[in-house]
């Protein structure tokens, strides 16, 4: 299967093929620690998408004047401004949402998922492309955080609240804290990645189906498994 | 080689100095705020805990007086008086770090409310000992109540180490009480 490089598919290379938590599995450990409430997940979605993007574009754009030996350092000192600028916006703008994520939103300096992503891709590609490739391994990293925080939040406190609002209630039942605690989320990652696995499993089972259709005889797409 | 040794030195310091200048600017830009979010967030959990005083700007910060609780009392942080009572603010180190809690006690000496400033206790478990359901048992006690958590105070399943903590402020500020009057 060839792979193209269109803009479009540096963008959405991050939602499932490359998803940075399901499948690349980096940048775990803050993850799973803020995914406990579907606001946290919005609202660390919001500053890892905006770091990626930003230092994937300077890094990018700055690629060409980088000597190879110091270029760990750079990545380092691009992405540590970024993170520091979110963390004092987020500090002076968002107090209440800034105490409960505390020390993850400065660990993002650390997250591989950011380096890995300078490091891997910005380093040796397009400004262009590098900017798709962080807006889409971004909203790849929320959209995981948003379902986990989720399936936590409903079934550790037995309602959604975001903003200050209730938006579901799962009405008066007593909810096993277990879930928005760090149990939880290793067993709500668990059966995420588990059923992401059936599903692909399933998805090439039928690709390998279609295939032998095509060439004729069954044991072709057998040779190809 | 001596040349390119400066020509590393040189793109490092190049990269570092811009860094540096726009991370200046951010937080010229938001000092001001988070300032204000963090004198705002103690003035409100103030607030909370003695009823009947409407805004942070009736309290009055008595440094003086918090000097002198601070003898006998290290954990005591800020004392604010009002014509409803006094205000004391107590830092101690709960089961995830740090917990600041604001205490108000009344003009007869008795605990009047108690609030959360900031903490880091674990969302759903520890919290549950910071919010006001479990904070009102304290209502009403006094120096001499001699305040014991599973005897007075129904702790919360699951924090024990958070409901211990919050009973052992609420004491340090009644003690704190009587030092000052």
């Amino acid at each position: 299967m060839e792979q193209k490089t269109t803009a479009w598919h540096e963008f959405s290379k991050g939602f499932v093929l490359e998803n940075p938590l399901m499948k690349l599995m980096v940048g775990l450990c803050s993850s799973l620690a803020v995914s406990n409430r579907v606001e946290n997940g919005i609202f660390m979605g919001i500053a890892v998408t905006f770091v990626l993007v930003f230092s994937n574009v300077i890094i990018a754009s700055i690629r060409k004047r980088i000597p190879d030996q110091i270029r760990i350092p750079i990545f380092i000192v691009v992405i540590a401004s970024f993170v520091t600028i979110v963390d004092l916006s987020m500090k002076a703008y968002f107090p209440a949402v800034y105490a409960r994520l505390g020390v993850w939103i400065p660990l993002i300096v650390v997250n591989c998922i950011i380096l890995a992503r300078a490091e891997g891709y910005a380093y040796k590609n397009t400004v262009f492309n590098s900017f798709m490739d962080g807006l889409g391994m971004g909203i790849g990293y929320t959209c995981v955080l948003l379902i986990m925080g989720f399936i936590r939040e409903l079934l550790g406190t037995g309602s959604i609240v975001m903003f200050n609002t209730r938006l579901v209630s799962l009405g008066p039942f007593n909810a096993p804290a277990i879930f928005i605690l760090f149990p939880g989320a290793f067993l709500t990652f668990g059966c995420l990645m588990a059923l992401l696995q059936r599903y692909e499993m399933r998805k090439k089972a039928a690709l390998e189906v279609k295939k032998g259709a095509m060439a004729g005889t069954p044991a072709a797409s057998e040779e190809v498994a | 080689m001596r040349k390119q040794i400066v020509h590393l030195g040189l793109t490092l310091f190049v990269v570092g100095l811009v860094a540096a200048v726009g991370l200046g600017l951010t937080y010229t830009a938001t000092s001001k705020r988070i300032a204000e979010q963090d004198r705002l967030s103690e003035a409100k959990a103030a607030v909370d805990a003695l009823p009947g005083v409407k805004s942070p700007s009736d309290l009055v910060a008595e440094p003086a007086l918090a000097r002198k609780a601070r003898k006998a009392v290290p954990e005591v942080r800020k004392v604010y008086t009002t014509g409803r009572g006094t205000i004391i603010t107590v830092e101690s180190k709960g089961y995830g770090g740090p917990m600041l809690t604001a205490v108000g006690i009344d003009r007869d000496g008795k605990v009047a409310g108690a609030a959360s400033i900031s903490n880091k206790e674990t969302i759903g478990l520890g919290s549950k000992a910071l919010e006001p359901e479990f904070l009102k048992q304290f209502n009403g006690k006094d120096a001499r109540s001699g305040i014991e958590a599973g005897r007075d105070i129904q702790a919360v399943t699951g924090a024990t180490i958070t409901s211990k903590a919050v009973v052992k402020q609420v004491r340090a500020a009644l003690k704190a009480y009587s030092r000052i009057q």
